[in-house]
């Protein structure tokens, strides 16, 4: 009986409940990984050192979930006190013994037709309290008892039959989670939104697209057969965001304007399409914008994951934001208010000179959509994308992945109907006759210069991680099983995060599009990735 | 967004496939299909739709399946195992085109092709194309398997194929030539490819891998290594050997 006892009771203190204040100091907590980039400032750094330099080339599987499904995952699982929460695509999520695999509950939605630009993926959960709270392809935002896996809300964000989707992983901030939206091919509005955790009940919504009334509407088109072009202007926020506690302020990425390809229906700079912004967590009302691309033609939303650094910046502390966007150009950004401090190439690019010192782009000629076509760099896809950097305080750079590539820019006829497609034209991603190649770089974040680089035959599209070990693990890249005679590659790797140095790989033989993690569970670190439909474990034997 | 054009669009396909008749076909719908077609499928099928790279598609028999239905899945979603990509047009769009492959479809006209394709099968291995191409299983694996070539390719283009071989080669038959660290030199097509090695056909050896860590020098011919048959061929035996490849065509599946 007593033996009993003791048995349920370290079965409750394994199910530990996280709390808004374990949120707040999760890099105190490595054992875990509770947000999905790690923690509030987005390092996607770990200060776990037990795989290190020297013994990460011993690494072997530890286990693999293989999930039901033909989608790929793209989640990073949240793992808490030995307990992992990771989505299956397409909105259906496992609860998973850490040590392995196993499986505790599945809940799994059933879905009514949906609207998804790029195939029906999620990027995970959020957890809090004895909760855990995932979107759905069909535009929903549901709460699970992380027990059980029970309903215990489930409210619609937005229609899915106008196009929206919930494909990003939420961030839960005090009683509140906060979500983004899919759908900028769809020629949504895009919006940001915070709920209540007990209820369900919204709090506060952030249209990314202004209507009249209300600042920025003036950078879209007010009169004349385009004045409504705002209400299909995009904006979606479908990659999750940043948190500063101290200033309070949420920061989040926007991503394209609607429709991609063809500008002309919404003459302006189409605020808040493709900005950095920050709102006043509380009310949802916006503090303060950077916007990277003005009036953009390109698809090259501002979805990367911000980066929040207390640094030295030219002799004065301040807090700093590390940005890597998709249009090529590294930047720093003042966390405060906003302003621009550096703009700088890490990849080639050709639609720009310079950023000036105010921070606007200064446009060079043939750098948008012709009808005939235009080749640009970086290409469709963006010299890098969705997938997560990495700041690693210790030696203090910032990582990422990186596309050299150029891309074939076609404008065409823009028709809205509602829940179809709005993009303006169909863009080539791989150029046959120069397909480019991909890289893990290095940058010094203080100037955007690159410190080194590893070289990667596909281009790769999965983030990177970095340890108190110094090592970074990364992925190989290029879309697997496809009807094209030549595949991608699907090599996970651990690097020397000081030199580049490649250290150890697998072959994992499916396609990468997620992010690394790690954790530690009964004194062993663990090294998680997705690869296919199946989630890998790795740990030194 | 993160488009990837070759996904596979399962929203929009889903509601879509509920039709089966394409409810663009009408004048208005059947010009937008074509300005979509001339843009962006002609480059294979041909400005007319009769072929080049990819199959004819005025003959009215479309092997992966004749339904609208299925003209609107295999444009939307591509041919798994083909060169036929997906396309990252919205239902209308697609509808569009499909009522546009229909129309020039509608009344095939069977050219009858001069040349004797029996005379044409002699030839095809007397003439040493056999030694490098595979037909129903018998050949050489030095150039692509025309096992199926009448259905894949239009006659001009087959025509153009054995007189000027280079003209327009498929990336998957470029010669890759490389020579290893140890001297020794190799030659075949490169069949996949990653970081940190190459794996090909190597025309001696057959199915290997080489680590580009043993790589001295590694290229890739993007010509032909087929010889042209331009002087090698009379009229009529152009004739005859282009009606034997003409006449390889797939079996068209039954529903």
């Amino acid at each position: 009986m007593k033996k009993l006892a003791i048995g349920a009771l370290a079965a409750t203190a394994l199910f530990g409940q996280v709390t808004y204040e374990r949120l707040l100091k999760a890099p105190s907590e490595p054992n875990n990984w509770m947000t999905y980039s790690g923690s509030y400032k987005s390092w996607r750094y770990s200060s776990l050192d037990q795989i290190n330099r020297q013994n990460v080339a011993n690494l072997k599987v530890a286990w693999v979930q293989q999930m039901p499904t033909s989608h790929r995952i793209e989640a990073t699982p949240i793992v808490v006190d030995g307990i992992m929460y990771v989505t299956e695509p397409p909105s259906n999520v496992f609860a998973l013994d850490a040590a392995t695999g196993r499986p505790y509950w599945h809940y799994k939605r059933s879905l009514p037709a949906y609207n998804v630009c790029c195939d029906a993926v999620n990027r995970g959960v959020a957890v809090l309290g004895d909760r855990v709270f995932v979107g759905t392809v069909d535009a929903h935002l549901v709460a699970l008892n992380a027990k059980t896996g029970a309903v215990l809300w489930d409210v619609e964000v937005a229609d899915r039959k106008t196009g929206y989707s919930v494909t990003g992983a939420p961030l839960v901030v005090k009683d509140m989670v906060i979500t983004g939206v899919a759908g900028g091919e769809y020629g949504v509005r895009g919006f940001l939104d915070a709920y209540d955790i007990k209820t369900g009940k919204r709090r506060w919504r952030f249209n990314t697209v202004p209507g009249p009334g209300e600042k920025g509407h003036e950078t879209w088109p007010t009169t004349g057969p385009h004045a409504n072009s705002w209400k299909q202007g995009g904006g979606p926020t479908w990659v999750t965001g940043s948190f500063d506690p101290e200033l309070n302020l949420l920061i989040w990425g926007v991503g394209n304007p609607s429709p991609d390809w063809n500008a002309d229906v919404r003459e302006g700079d189409n605020l808040y399409t493709d900005s950095a912004i920050a709102l006043d967590v509380d009310t949802g009302k916006l503090k303060w914008h950077y916007q990277f691309v003005p009036h953009d033609a390109n698809d090259w939303d501002a979805v990367q994951i911000p980066v929040l650094v207390d640094g030295d910046w030219q002799g004065k502390p301040r807090k700093l934001i590390y940005w890597a966007h998709r249009g090529g150009f590294y930047y720093v950004l003042d966390r405060e208010t906003g302003e621009f401090l550096l703009g700088k190439p890490f990849a080639k690019q050709t639609w720009a000179k310079e950023i000036d010192t105010k921070g606007r782009p200064v446009r060079l000629p043939n750098s948008a959509p012709t009808v005939e076509g235009n080749v640009i760099w970086p290409g469709v896809q963006g010299a890098t994308n969705w997938y997560s950097p990495s700041y690693n305080p210790l030696t203090s750079l910032f990582y990422l992945t990186v596309w050299e590539n150029k891309g074939w820019y076609l404008k065409g006829d823009p028709k809205y109907t509602p829940g179809n497609r709005y993009v303006g034209s169909v863009p080539d991603i791989d150029m046959s006759d120069d397909q480019g190649y991909g890289a893990i770089r290095a940058l010094n974040p203080k100037t955007g210069e690159m410190v080194w680089e590893h070289k990667t035959q596909t281009k790769p599209w999965s983030g990177v991680m970095t340890t108190g070990s110094n090592v970074l693990f990364g992925a190989t890249g290029g879309w697997l099983n496809r009807s094209s005679r030549e595949d991608g590659e699907a090599y996970f790797f651990a690097l020397d995060a000081e030199n580049g140095k490649e250290l150890w790989r697998i072959n994992l033989g499916g396609t990468m599009a997620s992010n690394p993690m790690t954790y530690m569970v009964n004194g062993k670190q663990m090294v998680t990735m997705a690869a296919g439909s199946a989630v890998f474990t790795f740990a030194l034997p | 967004m993160r488009i990837r054009v070759l996904m596979v669009m399962l929203g929009a396909a889903g509601l879509a496939a509920a039709q089966t008749t394409s409810p663009q076909a009408t004048p208005a719908g059947r010009a937008a299909g074509e300005k979509i077609f001339r843009s962006h499928c002609a480059s294979c099928h041909g400005v007319a739709g009769v072929g080049g790279t990819g199959p004819n598609l005025t003959t009215g028999v479309f092997y992966h399946g004749s339904t609208d239905a299925d003209l609107y899945k295999n444009i939307s979603q591509g041919i798994e195992g083909t060169a036929m990509p997906d396309q990252f047009f919205n239902g209308v769009q697609i509808w569009q085109i499909v009522a546009y492959v229909r129309a020039i479809s509608a009344a095939p006209v069977k050219t009858k092709l001069p040349g004797n394709a029996a005379h044409g099968a002699e030839l095809f291995s007397t003439k040493g194309c056999s030694g490098c191409h595979l037909v129903k299983g018998e050949g050489g694996v030095r150039g692509p398997d025309l096992s199926l070539i009448g259905s894949q390719r239009s006659v001009a283009h087959l025509r153009e194929s054995i007189n000027d071989p280079g003209a327009k080669v498929d990336k998957a038959y470029w010669v890759a030539k490389l020579i290893t660290k140890d001297g020794r030199s190799r030659s075949g097509f490169v069949l996949n490819q990653d970081t940190y090695a190459v794996q090909m056909l190597d025309f001696a050896d057959g199915l290997r891998t080489v680590n580009r860590s043993d790589f001295k020098d590694f290229g890739v011919d993007r010509g032909s290594i087929m010889p042209s048959y331009k002087d090698k061929l009379s009229a009529s035996e152009l004739d005859d050997l282009t009606a034997f490849l003409a006449s390889l065509e797939r079996t068209r599946e039954k529903k």
